[in-house]
């Protein structure tokens, strides 16, 4: 999209005087310049919040899709469930995330309808994290990445533990109780670990929040994101998934308090 | 048989003096001596199913089963070689994937069977391989409604109230033909739900119990109970439908 | 071998011009629906030494008997391990089981790369029969000329499958395949109810008794010709879990030679029987066995063809093939 002319491909010399001489003869791909893939996402989505509680693991993202500044759809959902005991949240391009979700639907298709035959159960979320894992790293080593940062949640059947993991698109992989994707790791990972340590302890080895009270942390962080992150809005889902499978919320929106903001120069009536 | 011998009968790409494809014909010999399959269209949804004989009694109970699901919605039960079964299920599946990928959306029961039709049907045009051994029950709900269809080795296919292949079929679709006659006398047709022991009892009476080697009972449905998701039928109605069919065999060789 | 039905042999013999017959490609049916090439294919498997799977709920075991082509050859190994999980006993022709089993150590490799999993037995089997299938349909192929007994262990617990040439996969409680497998299928036949929550040691125990019921009469089963591949827990007193790491977390591990002693000393304790063995087995009569094959019929397509070679080889001979290094796994 933003191919520029390159040296390789210029006819002329340095002075635009006379055409070069060329010989016709088949070309090596290079010499017509470096191909570029996406340079930049496009229709975006901002960030994912994921927290693990005491019986599961929640994820919350807003519902907003934005075309740059614009806040151009607002009725997004950023939160796909994969079977019944996992799910990502998605930030980053929006496109690719449709095409990722068509993808794995596809996959996991397939593998409920080996199902009927031979019984076997389907992909665990650490399956489809590590096929993510694959992709976005395969995919970033040929400068064409899948322009997403993903956080995956479920809901590990064989042990009986919950799961949350996050993947990017530089193929940078890493776990912990507590994620949060974009503008979301500097704004609401600091709240979402104080309340995660202030149970769990530093260790993680205490008593882990109650489902309310990830709820309520959640909810929080995501109004925190709405003041701050200018690319967000206050509609936002938390999917919850357990040993019983994964629910997705209603849209929902935070209490928030503007009446700070009269006191801003350029805001609201006063114009000087 | 007048084809033996003549030359005409060993390869599909031969047609014989009179204009037929042995190679087919014999192909369809192979499903006769299947497990019966049997398939019904009901006003709620569609139900399969099977008599698996066992060539073994080390096999394991419940196990290598003869049903597939080609996309959600959307089952297969085949009659003939079971490896050819195989083979056209992950066909179907492969044409399920490839429609929904470039249409983004569920293929229909329809437009499954004539694409895997068209598939089986290339098996009979060239000399370089064999037709399928295979008879295809296809069936589930789409945006039209239940669908019921079977694909023959030759590739000509047909939609179906109800379908029976394998041995015994003639039987089955004579039991088949009552249970449809009786809806299209105007009385209210079958659910699902009342096909599952009806289903059960035409695979029981089909079975030979002196002639042929044990078998499993295997029935999928494809209606609302299921989330119009192809499923196998919950366990216990299946074990109550077969209570049900052997009890009505008895009955039946009393009377006798 | 099978022949076409007596009526279409009499046929043959009048059709001298149109020489035909239903058996000679694996592209024709036969006027019946069969695939001679196919049921052909299914007797080079029985051409091959036995191999036994049994299964329990917390195990799976194969039991193999190895031949050796003659005093000067090793014996050919019918165990090859796929995976941690996954392993498989040949009966048939050996070259063929390698192409196979080396397509499953590639599904087995792929599962492991893409989804950090242990691939599921049933798809890993499935994979190879839908190869199969292929070979049964397609003109300018021949049928694989190889059986498998395949045991594995995942979400859904240890598995045995048998694969044929015929393209199809089935899952068992117990099963035999090779040269003289009935016997030992009438003795699974009669014990099978007991695997389920049978010990790894009587599980082993069963199965080398199924194996010993396909030998000939004054053969018997010895460190030299058999071996024992396992899946599952190991069992201490039974196995060498010093020597084998892969013993230790419970994979596919196999115990031939000095290995497999203890387990057959184990055996013939069960059966009340001279822990040591026949003495047969200390003054070996090889010189005239050893060019011998089991069913004394077709030595050289015997020998040729599925390289297995006779059971009658030396007692002493090592094991041949290639080395399944305990330690690495």
């Amino acid at each position: 999209m933003w191919k520029q002319r390159s040296p390789g491909q210029s006819s002329f010399n340095d002075y635009n005087t006379f055409p070069l001489p060329q010989t016709q003869r088949v070309q090596p791909s290079y010499a017509h310049g470096p191909t570029f893939h996406t340079q930049q996402p496009l229709v975006t989505g901002t960030s994912v919040l994921g927290i693990k509680f005491d019986k599961g693991v929640m994820i919350a993202a807003d519902n907003l899709a934005s075309y740059g500044s614009l806040a151009r759809f607002r009725d997004i959902q950023r939160l796909h469930p994969l079977g019944q005991h996992t799910l990502i949240g998605v930030a980053g391009d929006m496109s690719d995330y449709q095409w990722l979700q068509k993808e794995l639907d596809a996959l996991l298709r397939e593998e409920d309808a080996l199902a009927l035959t031979d019984s076997h159960p389907s992909l665990s979320p650490k399956n489809i994290y590590q096929l993510l894992s694959n992709l976005f790293y395969a995919r970033r080593s040929k400068m064409n990445p899948v322009w997403n940062a993903v956080l995956v949640g479920g809901w590990d059947k064989v042990k009986a533990e919950s799961f949350l993991a996050y993947v990017d698109l530089l193929g940078t992989t890493y776990t912990a109780p507590t994620l949060a994707t974009g503008f979301g790791a500097h704004l609401a990972q600091p709240l979402l670990r104080e309340a995660y340590e202030a149970k769990a302890g530093i260790d993680g080895t205490g008593p882990l929040l109650t489902q309310e009270e990830a709820e309520k942390v959640l909810e929080d962080c995501m109004k925190v994101l709405f003041y701050r992150d200018a690319r967000s809005i206050n509609k936002f889902q938390i999917a919850t998934i357990t040993a019983e499978g994964s629910t997705i919320s209603d849209s929902k929106s935070a209490d928030t308090y503007w009446a700070f903001a009269e006191g801003l120069r350029g805001y609201g009536a006063q114009t000087q | 048989m007048t084809s033996i011998g003549t030359g005409y009968d060993l390869s599909v790409s031969t047609y014989s003096p009179d204009g037929r494809l042995f190679q087919v014909e014999y192909a369809t010999k192979a499903v006769e001596a299947a497990g019966v399959a049997v398939g019904l269209r009901c006003k709620d949804g569609i139900i399969l199913g099977v008599e698996r004989l066992l060539h073994s009694k080390l096999l394991v109970k419940g196990a290598n089963r003869r049903i597939a699901s080609l996309d959600e919605h959307i089952g297969m039960a085949g009659a003939g070689l079971l490896a050819d079964g195989k083979h056209v299920a992950r066909r179907g599946r492969e044409e399920a994937a490839s429609f929904r990928e470039n249409y983004n959306s569920p293929v229909t029961v329809q437009i499954l069977s004539d694409r895997i039709s068209a598939y089986l049907q290339a098996y009979t045009c060239y000399g370089s391989v064999r037709p399928f051994g295979l008879s295809t029950i296809l069936g589930g709900v789409d945006k039209t409604g239940p669908k019921l269809f079977c694909i023959e080795p030759s590739g000509v296919y047909y939609g179906y109230r109800a379908v029976a292949v394998g041995k015994g079929k003639a039987l089955a679709k004579t039991e088949l033909e009552k249970i449809v006659n009786k809806e299209v006398e105007g009385q209210t047709s079958l659910t699902v739900r009342e096909a599952v022991s009806e289903i059960a009892r035409i695979i029981y009476l089909v079975h030979d119990d002196n002639k042929d080697k044990d078998f499993e009972l295997e029935m999928t449905w494809v209606c609302e109970e299921s989330g119009n998701k192809h499923a196998p039928v919950p366990a216990d109605l299946l074990a109550e439908a077969e209570a049900k069919a052997k009890a009505a065999l008895e009955e039946g060789m009393e009377e006798d | 071998m099978l022949s076409p039905s007596p009526s279409l042999s009499l046929l043959l013999s009048n059709l001298n011009e149109f020489r035909n017959s239903y058996d000679s490609d694996n592209t024709t049916f036969s006027p019946q629906g069969k695939l001679f090439q196919v049921e052909y294919a299914l007797e080079a498997v029985k051409q091959g030494s036995a191999a036994i799977g049994v299964r329990s709920a917390t195990h799976a075991v194969l039991l193999t008997l190895k031949r050796s082509t003659g005093e000067l050859a090793t014996y050919q190994k019918k165990l090859i391990r796929i995976d941690d999980h996954v392993g498989v006993a040949i009966a048939g022709l050996t070259s063929d089981a390698r192409v196979l089993s080396n397509f499953m150590r590639q599904q087995a490799m792929r599962d492991r790369m893409t989804f950090g999993r242990a691939i599921p037995v049933g798809r890993i089997v499935q994979s190879i029969a839908d190869r199969a299938q292929t070979n049964t349909q397609e003109y300018g192929r021949r049928p694989y000329g190889v059986g498998f007994l395949v045991i594995g262990q995942d979400e859904t617990g240890p598995h045995l499958y048998e694969f044929s040439p015929a393209g199809t996969a089935f899952e068992y409680y117990a099963h035999s395949i090779g040269a003289r497998s009935q016997s030992a299928k009438t003795y699974l036949e009669q014990n099978f109810e007991s695997f389920e929550s049978a010990s790894l040691a009587e599980l082993i125990n069963h199965g080398l008794s199924a194996l010993n019921d396909t030998l000939q009469q004054d053969k018997s089963l010895s460190v030299a010709n058999t071996s024992v591949a396992i899946i599952g827990p190991a069992d201490p007193a039974i196995e060498d879990i010093q020597h084998s790491a892969a013993a230790r977390r419970g994979y596919f591990r196999v115990w031939e030679n000095e290995g497999v002693d203890g387990l057959l000393r184990a055996w013939r304790r069960s059966r009340g029987e001279p822990e040591d063995g026949p003495q047969e087995e200390a003054a070996p009569d090889t010189a005239a066995a050893a060019g011998e094959t089991t069913e004394g019929q077709q030595p050289s397509a015997e020998q040729a063809q599925t390289a297995e070679g006779s059971e009658n080889a030396p007692p002493g001979a090592p094991a041949g093939g290639e080395d399944i290094d305990m330690e690495q796994h």
